[in-house]
């Protein structure tokens, strides 16, 4: 079957909506669990009002971040592609894979870094003197938890501006691999990204949590914050590999 | 080489099983793993004096954790160079 530009267009629109739609649940949940525990917090220590109202502020912020990404990948779906008639399957295969990737993508590293921004609010309201270097320490953990979404976002990238042109004289058999390796390689970064991305988010909330109410071990706390945030990122650089063998290795 | 349409249809497969299979399968050792992560700044919060028997057992589960993680890869690397 040969593809025309509507057919293109179709996977496009369908891409961008799947994209935006998946990205916009834990980014939304992410920031209802900052704001609810923010508000919590000014139950126990309405004194702390304004440290509480800057972490919630800064933590919603880093949290949107992934549903950003979803937008601007969902943004360019729609706008900034290049319908050549002659990027059929290829080309739609790939819009795809991009909104699969980027929406699958950016749901565990938002919920972490909404887990993270709740759990500082937690501990700043129970030591609002703390609450620069709870800050500090949520931020780096948020980010930490954000990389998988990075990747997601690498991998959108690449699905919709590196793709070759499918060849006119292909076999069907051959169309068929390389459509089905690319929306393989959506998948694998799409779902590889959730686990790594909500589990350093858990290690960055317990982190902040902690340093706010053991200030005096703030060294040891980030030290293994780092380290364990290291080791669970490990899947999610494997399914990059596995991603970027789909795409460029066949 | 060029492939007819049947063993079109049996590598495509493996090549979506492959993204589907390293997909899921970092899934739970990144939850997992960053479970233990977490734990282990609150433990070693509340007791520095035993930092390094916390951050050693943290390893280890890590790594135990991990195990699925690299089976889905070795599974992964097999469906797409293998077929």
């Amino acid at each position: 079957m040969v593809l025309t530009n509507e057919h293109i267009q179709m996977a496009a629109f369908l891409g961008a909506g799947i994209s935006v739609g998946l990205g916009a649940i834990t980014t939304g949940i992410g920031s209802g669990i900052i704001a609810g525990e923010s508000a919590y917090g000014l139950v126990r220590q309405p004194k702390a009002n304004d440290q509480l109202f800057r972490t919630m502020l800064i933590g919603q912020a880093a949290a949107q971040t992934a549903g950003i990404f979803a937008l601007v990948i969902s943004m360019l779906l729609i706008y900034g592609r290049s319908d050549l008639p002659e990027g059929g399957w290829y080309r739609a295969a790939s819009y795809l894979a991009a909104g699969l990737a980027m929406g699958l993508g950016s749901i565990g590293p938002s919920l972490g870094a909404g887990y993270a921004g709740g759990q500082a609010c937690n501990a700043v309201a129970r030591m609002p003197k703390e609450s620069n270097s709870i800050m500090g320490n949520m931020l780096i953990g948020q980010a930490l938890s954000q990389t998988s979404a990075i990747f997601a976002l690498v991998v959108a990238f690449l699905l919709i501006y590196s793709i070759p042109v499918q060849p006119a004289d292909i076999s069907t058999g051959r169309i068929i691999v390389k459509t089905l390796a690319i929306i393989g390689a959506g998948l694998s970064i799409g779902f590889g990204t959730l686990g790594p991305g909500s589990g350093i988010g858990y290690v960055a909330g317990k982190a902040s949590n902690m340093v706010g109410r053991f200030s005096h071990e703030k060294s040891t706390i980030m030290r293994t914050m780092f380290l364990g945030a290291a080791v669970s990122e490990s899947t999610a650089i494997y399914s990059l590999v596995v991603s970027f063998l789909l795409i460029f290795a066949l | 080489m060029d492939l007819t349409l049947a063993e079109g249809i049996v590598k495509a497969s493996a090549l979506l099983g492959a993204g589907l299979c390293m997909g899921m399968g970092a899934l739970g050792p990144g939850l997992g793993e960053g479970f233990v992560a977490g734990k282990a700044c609150e433990g070693i919060a509340r007791s520095p004096e035993n930092a390094s028997l916390i951050t050693r057992t943290m390893l280890v589960g890590q790594a135990v954790s991990e195990s699925t993680g690299i089976y889905s890869l070795v599974i992964a690397l097999l469906l797409i160079f293998s077929t």
